[in-house]
């Protein structure tokens, strides 16, 4: 719900609510204040009764609204109301009944005030007061609506910014200057964070080069030291192998750094710049770099690239991304066996009939997990691949059913 | 190789400057150093150089501003960046300002050597765009290799497998580092062996099948070696 509906809503509901509570109480309150003036009235012309009754016969005393009757007994004065029928209309009066004693004689008198205008006065009193709330809930609304729309002008400025905020990209947020006191606070306390995720993304990104700048260049000395021995003429065949041996851990090593910072480097957003390229003209030109390996392990390559899938990645991470997964179904598959890539309706899948895993299926995406036989492989690439595939929120699942099968549902 | 090409190493670690010198001197070039950018100036400003081996962090600054200065001397001088930082934006950049290749630390000598020698061969196109050894020739602009003047068909991987042992004559070069070039960086570890003995079995048979001698020698297993007498 929107913050402008949300207040309106709690507007109208609380407008509502007292606009009912008001007016019931108004029209009590109006009929209160008639009905203690019409008593007033009553009392009024009793005591100009009793004044005439003490000159005057009562019986002259009798009129259109002044009723008398010869009663037994004494009563106490009353307020009720009563009806008459005047030219065949009922009208409503109230009416004084008081007992009156003269010469020995009690007579009850009535005395009468009609009702029925001020009947009409509470009514027009509450349908004009009904009628001025309303109107003034109405322009109360509308002229609040409009000022939280005003106030908030800056409030969704900001946010469309903070929704177009791309790290790589964005030093400065740039947010309109506010108005109103707490967007204005808002606005800095942005600012200051984007600028503050900003330093650390650079700082994090000089971090990882600095960690990889300081753990290559030993690591560049040793291999060069080694490569160097390697050449003189008189090395027996183990000290050969050895340094051959050296060698290859040693490259071994740069080769698990340079992957855990790319790791750390996809963790971290460095690879945001994409552009949009066909998945089958990439997998088809990468697959080229594996020609002589499937030749030499004598795989059968299925090759079904049925529709044109067009993606929107960074092309150095979608590069890596589909020659990961065509090196370990290469590796992993038995000599002779079926290499199948298939891609169609935005779902890429690449089985081959490798041996049964040695460890959990769930393990398959976590690095340093390898089965025992090829414990020459660094084991990340497929977490490469998963981290990957979670950067663009790709669906990435593993099954084995005879064939392992690695399927991506690309977005469309 | 007729003449020696002077090769200016700047690099700050020192021992690795001494390795990559000993190396480049035991193949046939004329390697000087310089430890910093100050140095580096001086002695581009006394000698002629074929090609600079350029270390990006230095001591006195970034190896990135002396590439500029480098190629807008009129001199066309190779430029590769010898560099421990991976990083994309680094490399696209120093290709960028116009730096011939660039290669991430830690590298292999033979890799290196081959390297410079194509870039000093694309720079130098007056130069006779051909190398022989023996009854071996090949031509790297148009991947085409003669045996005894007869053409002799082969893949791309195994023309550049013969290239480079063509820039790495009689050196011992490991497995892993044939793995790391004929895998372009990409396939790490695994079947990298395997795809290097096939590779080099077929280059062998069809130099041999043509009449060349067998020059690729197996170092007890652990490497190969192109032997000149």
């Amino acid at each position: 719900m929107k913050l402008l509906t949300k207040t309106s809503l709690n507007f109208i509901s609380a407008s509502v609510i007292f606009f009912l509570l008001g007016s019931v109480a108004m029209y009590f309150s109006v009929r209160n204040i008639i009905a203690e003036d019409l008593k007033s009235q009553l009392l009024q012309q009793q005591n100009k009764f009793i004044y005439n009754a003490n000159q005057n016969k009562l019986t002259d005393l009798t009129s259109k609204l002044v009723f008398i009757q010869i009663t037994d007994n004494e009563i106490g004065y009353s307020f009720s109301d009563t009806v008459l029928i005047v030219n065949d209309s009922y009208i409503l009066y109230r009416k004084l009944q008081f007992s009156y004693l003269q010469d020995e004689q009690y007579y009850q008198v009535s005395i009468l005030q009609n009702q029925s205008q001020s009947d009409l006065l509470i009514k027009k009193i509450v349908i004009m007061n009904v009628g001025f709330a309303m109107l003034f809930f109405l322009i109360m609304f509308f002229v609040n609506r409009q000022s939280i729309k005003s106030a908030l002008s800056v409030f969704y400025s900001t946010i469309r910014k903070l929704e177009d905020f791309e790290l790589s990209k964005a030093q400065n947020l740039s947010l309109e200057t506010a108005d109103v006191q707490e967007i204005k606070k808002l606005n800095e306390v942005f600012e200051k964070m984007a600028t503050q995720i900003y330093n650390d993304f650079e700082a994090q990104k000089e971090y990882t080069e600095n960690v990889s700048h300081e753990l290559q260049t030993p690591l560049a000395i040793i291999s060069s030291k080694a490569d160097e021995l390697m050449q003189a003429d008189n090395l027996s065949k183990e000290q050969m192998e050895q340094l051959a041996l050296l060698l290859e851990t040693t490259n071994r090593l740069s080769k698990i750094n340079q992957a855990l910072i790319f790791l750390t480097k996809i963790d971290n957003r460095f690879y945001t710049q994409g552009s949009s390229f066909s998945l089958n003209d990439l997998i088809k030109e990468k697959l080229q770099i594996f020609d002589v390996a499937i030749q030499e392990k004598e795989l059968k390559l299925e090759l079904d690239l049925l529709d044109i899938t067009q993606v929107y990645m960074n092309p150095y991470l979608a590069e890596t991304l589909i020659i990961n997964l065509i090196k370990n179904a290469i590796i992993h598959n038995t000599s002779g066996g079926v290499l199948c890539i298939q891609l169609s309706n935005n779902t890429l899948s690449i089985s081959n009939n490798g041996s049964p895993l040695s460890f959990p299926e769930k393990d398959i995406f976590k690095r340093f997990v390898r089965s025992e036989n090829s414990k020459k492989n660094l084991g990340i690439g497929l977490s490469i691949v998963q981290r990957i595939c979670e950067l663009y929120t790709f669906n990435i699942t593993y099954t084995y059913d005879c064939e392992h099968q690695f399927k991506i549902i690309f977005k469309k | 190789m007729l003449k020696k090409h002077n090769i200016l190493v700047v690099e700050d670690e020192l021992e690795l400057a001494k390795s990559t010198i000993s190396s480049l001197s035991e193949n046939g070039f004329s390697p000087f150093h310089a430890k910093d950018l100050k140095s580096a100036r001086k002695l581009l400003k006394q000698e002629k150089f074929a090609a600079v081996l350029l270390d990006l962090g230095l001591p006195d600054g970034d190896g990135i501003s002396l590439i500029k200065e480098i190629k807008n001397t009129k001199i066309e001088i190779g430029l590769i960046i010898v560099s421990a930082k991976d990083a994309l934006e680094k490399k696209v950049q120093g290709l960028e300002l116009g730096a011939d290749d660039y290669l991430t630390k830690p590298f292999f000598f033979s890799e290196l050597n081959a390297r410079l020698k194509s870039v000093i061969r694309r720079l130098n196109l007056e130069d006779n765009q051909q190398l022989t050894i023996n009854e071996i020739t090949l031509f790297p602009e148009e991947m085409r290799t003669l045996i005894h003047g007869k053409i002799v068909e082969l893949t791309g991987k195994e023309f550049g497998l013969l290239l480079y042992f063509f820039s790495n004559p009689n050196r011992v070069i490991s497995k892993t580092t044939l793995g790391e070039f004929m895998s372009s960086s990409y396939a790490d570890y695994g079947f990298t062996d395997d795809v290097v003995y096939t590779h080099i079995k077929n280059l062998k048979k069809k130099i041999t099948n043509s009449g060349g001698n067998d020059y690729i020698k197996n170092v007890y297993g652990v490497g190969y070696k192109f032997t000149i007498a």
